[in-house]
């Protein structure tokens, strides 16, 4: 009797599943997930499961986290003995809402090219018997469900584990259960608002630039909502205290800081609001349905102005200007460029750089982060009230441009695994002797081409104006060289052609990799600044970086030398690695 | 009866296709000649009703097709240049897809898509994602696309980009058969072997103009030629053997 009644279900199921709107949904969802664009085009497709896997880590690791900050035994240590969880939820409850906003806001600048139908659609649905506005309908639909799947993904593990957190010490249920609906209605319509925001705001330069003009700068004005979005992360530890401290006025700042505003509806549906916590509440509701109407309006606008037109802007004819070449960069390069390789490869590596739309997002998103970590750097240096001279010798100052040049090149590092159109690699493979590849020396001279010159303008004039000639010459100096050093070290092993090799693997020693990049950071941005300015106060301590300068030299060269003779040859598919290795006796 | 009365289209002031008419009847199969940029793909795109014409109509039963674009495009079966499939989608998923976006009924659909990728030698492969299909296998789902909802009216646009040997000769036998049917088919190509063996009449474009328009016979008989001959003084006087030489020597050249 169950089974039949379950059969009759899946069945209605199925037929229902069949309706041809909903197929279309479907289809959308996982054009939303696997990217728009070219047939083909392989970019960083990670698939539906572990994308929301991906997206769901970082809330529930941070409630796991905090266990150390609410658990009794811990705070009865602490000498704290009679804590109200929701004081010193605040800040907390804060980070979860900017953490909301950041990654959501983040998907939607991620996932924005393939939140229009594109040219594939058109060719594939329009000549159907379906109407444009089922299209459009179906398309909006899939928006949609994407926009509460993210918001439910990213936030599920905080809005259960971070309740259970903080209520470890209370011993009522009902405390759970409130403090849980409180914290997800918040954290849920503040990754909504983020959604919806960036749609907005990119759906509005959508509408109001020329397409040609809106696709040159897509890139950029995308790389930009990310430093907001970082610099809105990075910044969430001072924002809740500053928050505290505002008693009776509440600072200007606040009103136009979203984030504050969801943290106070929190505090109000708690109870826990001051009339100032009260007035910013009121701004969040409201923030959240104006964000979803202008959004709905750019849609239906981009919709008309981007779908509606592809067969016309496929068809019309579109004259390029000719590139303009220079001698000395002519020049430049046959100085550079001493093989036929390097001779064309460089400009192949330096053009899909800063023309493919996913390169230049990550790269603008690394830039990003460095722009944050360096002015939080620059700020800290002033800190104080000291002299200019004292603040630029001081580590912070010195630390600048280590910070600018490990993030542009582990960025480009990392750049240079994304692969590009797949299909188009088979030029190389046709023509490249994989037993002679240069391949780590290519990497070394557009990392540096960009590196160098990046730590001689943040270096030198600065430090010339402020240090002295020999100060700039010395920083100059030590920031260069430890940048070729740290280029050396990133690229040991690196046998790729650029963007033409199947994505890496996720492997155990991916985790290490990641390690060794923090490591890496603390020594590079952090230990040599601080012994640099030590330094500084008698130059020739500067001498006694050379050892670890030769030994950071050397490793890598000597972990090339012995690397094995197939592990040398050049690659274009990272194959996964043999649970078991065949041993050959017979052989 | 298809008809196109004096069909113009024009991208801001450039035009792309100016003043074009013909009528496809029942049985026909008429061939679109031209070089690259000759607007074939605008014509193309104007008889399906993905682009709206600047001027004139289209006429599908004496009905323009923008009265009721719906009803004419479940009449239509369309094979696109290019073959931009979904990737993700298995071949068996992509035909499903598309069956049920049409409005065919379930067992009906399952049952042809079966018959049609058995047919067409993709059955083994149905269940594999598109995107490790070759480009030939592509071709093949497109072809089936366009065919599996029994539709009056065919476009293909070089719908044998890709196809083996065997595919490409039933593809033709197909061609034939629809006609035989008393089927309409617009057939796209730069192939002039095939346009010749398959086609009734060719209408041949350039620069948006008609430049000719006849039956198969016809054309031949105009200059005493084969077709390839009379497409290329059609279309472009020139003579394509000193072409040829005058690029080897350009490769020779130090």
């Amino acid at each position: 009797m169950t089974k039949a009644v379950i059969n009759r279900l899946r069945i209605r199921w199925d037929d229902y599943r069949r309706r041809p709107f909903l197929r279309l949904v479907e289809l959308f969802v996982a054009r939303l997930f696997r990217g728009g664009g070219d047939a083909d085009a392989e970019g960083l497709d990670l698939g539906m499961g572990l994308a929301l896997t991906l997206l769901a880590l970082p809330g529930g690791f941070v409630s796991i986290l905090l266990l150390n900050k609410y658990g009794t035994f811990l705070q009865w240590l602490r000498g704290a003995t009679n804590v109200d969880p929701l004081v010193i939820s605040f800040p907390d409850e804060y980070f979860f809402i900017v953490l909301s906003m950041t990654v959501t806001g983040a998907v939607a600048v991620w996932r924005w090219d393939a939140i229009f139908p594109d040219r594939r659609d058109y060719i594939n649905l329009v000549p159907l018997p379906i109407s444009m506005r089922t299209i459009f309908l179906a398309n909006l639909v899939a928006v949609f469900y994407l926009a509460g799947l993210i918001a439910i993904d990213v936030n599920a593990a905080s809005c259960i584990l971070f309740p259970m957190v903080v209520g470890a010490t209370q011993t009522r249920f009902l405390f759970f259960l409130k403090f849980a609906i409180v914290h997800a209605t918040g954290v849920l319509l503040a990754s909504a608002f983020a959604f919806f925001a960036v749609f907005s705001f990119l759906g509005l330069l959508m509408a109001v630039l020329p397409p040609p003009a809106f696709k040159r700068v897509s890139a950029y004005i995308r790389g930009l909502v990310m430093v907001y979005l970082v610099t809105l992360l990075s910044t969430s530890f001072a924002v809740p205290d500053a928050l505290m401290r505002a008693k009776g006025t509440l600072p200007q700042w606040a009103l136009l800081l979203p984030s504050s505003w969801f943290l106070s509806l929190c505090q109000s549906l708690r109870g826990r609001a001051g009339p100032e916590l009260i007035r910013l509440s009121a701004l969040a509701l409201p923030a959240v349905a104006v964000a979803a109407l202008i959004a709905m309006a750019t849609y239906i606008l981009g919709y008309r102005r981007h779908f509606v037109r592809i067969p016309e802007m496929t068809d019309a004819d579109v004259s390029h200007s000719a590139p303009r070449s220079s001698r000395m960069f002519a020049r430049l390069e046959d100085q550079l460029l001493r093989t036929s390789f390097l001779r064309a490869c460089f400009p192949f590596v330096w053009k899909t750089l800063l023309r493919s739309e996913a390169h230049r997002l990550v790269l603008t998103g690394v830039s990003g982060l460095a722009l944050v970590l360096a002015s939080q750097a620059l700020m800290n240096a002033f800190q104080g009230g000291k002299s200019w001279r004292t603040a630029a010798l001081s580590p912070d100052a010195l630390a600048i441009p280590f910070v600018v040049t490990f993030l542009v090149i582990i960025g480009l590092r990392l750049v240079f695994e994304i692969p590009l159109d797949l299909r188009s690699n088979w030029i190389f493979q046709l023509m490249l002797d994989r037993d002679r590849q240069e391949c780590a020396n290519l990497g070394r001279k557009v990392i540096l081409t960009l590196v160098v010159p990046l730590a001689l303008v943040i270096a030198f004039p600065a430090y010339a104006y402020l240090a002295g000639i020999r100060v700039a010459v010395l920083h100059t100096l030590v920031v260069g060289t430890w940048a070729v050093l740290l280029t050396n070290a990133a690229l040991i092993r690196f046998r790729k052609l650029p963007f033409t090799c199947t994505l890496p693997l996720f492997k155990q020693h991916s985790i290490v990799t990641l390690l060794s990049c923090c490591f890496g950071y603390l020594i590079y941005a952090v230990s040599i600044p601080e012994f640099e300015s030590s330094a500084f106060r008698g130059p020739l301590r500067l001498l006694a970086m050379a050892p670890a300068a030769i030994l950071v030299w050397f490793v890598p060269r000597m972990m090339t030398n012995n690397t094995p003779e197939i592990e040398r040859k050049l690659i274009f598919e990272e194959s996964p690695e043999r649970a078991f290795e065949l041993l050959r006796l017979s052989e | 009866m298809l008809e196109a009365l004096q069909l113009t289209k024009r991208y801001a002031s450039l035009p792309a296709v100016q003043n074009l008419s013909f009528t496809l009847l029942p049985g026909q199969v008429l061939a679109c000649l031209g070089p690259n940029g000759s607007g074939k793909s605008t014509t193309v795109k104007m008889l399906t009703g993905l682009l709206e014409p600047t001027r004139g109509l289209v006429r599908f039963h004496d009905r323009d097709i923008h009265d009721d674009l719906q009803q004419y495009r479940k009449m239509l079966g369309y094979v696109p240049e290019e073959a931009h499939l979904y990737p993700y989608l298995s071949g068996w998923e992509y035909l499903e897809m598309i069956g049920t976006l049409r409005g065919m009924p379930r067992s009906e659909l399952d049952a042809k898509i079966n018959s049609l990728l058995a047919l067409f030698s993709l059955h083994p492969n149905r269940h594999a994602s598109i995107g490790t299909y070759s480009k030939g296998m592509r071709q093949r789902i497109l072809l089936i696309a366009a065919i599996m909802h029994n539709p009056e009216i065919f476009i293909f646009d070089e719908p044998l980009s890709g196809l083996d040997v065997t595919s490409a000769l039933i593809f033709k036998n197909l061609v034939q058969e629809l006609s035989r049917s008393g089927k309409l088919v617009f057939y796209c190509s730069h192939v002039l072997e095939v346009v010749e063996k398959v086609c009734t009449d060719i209408l041949i474009l350039r620069k948006g103009v008609v430049i000719a328009q006849d039956s198969v016979a016809n054309i031949g008989q105009i200059l005493g030629q084969s077709l390839e001959n009379t497409f290329l003084h059609l279309v472009d006087d020139i003579d394509t053997l000193s072409v040829a030489r005058d690029i080897v020597d350009v490769m020779r050249a130090a």
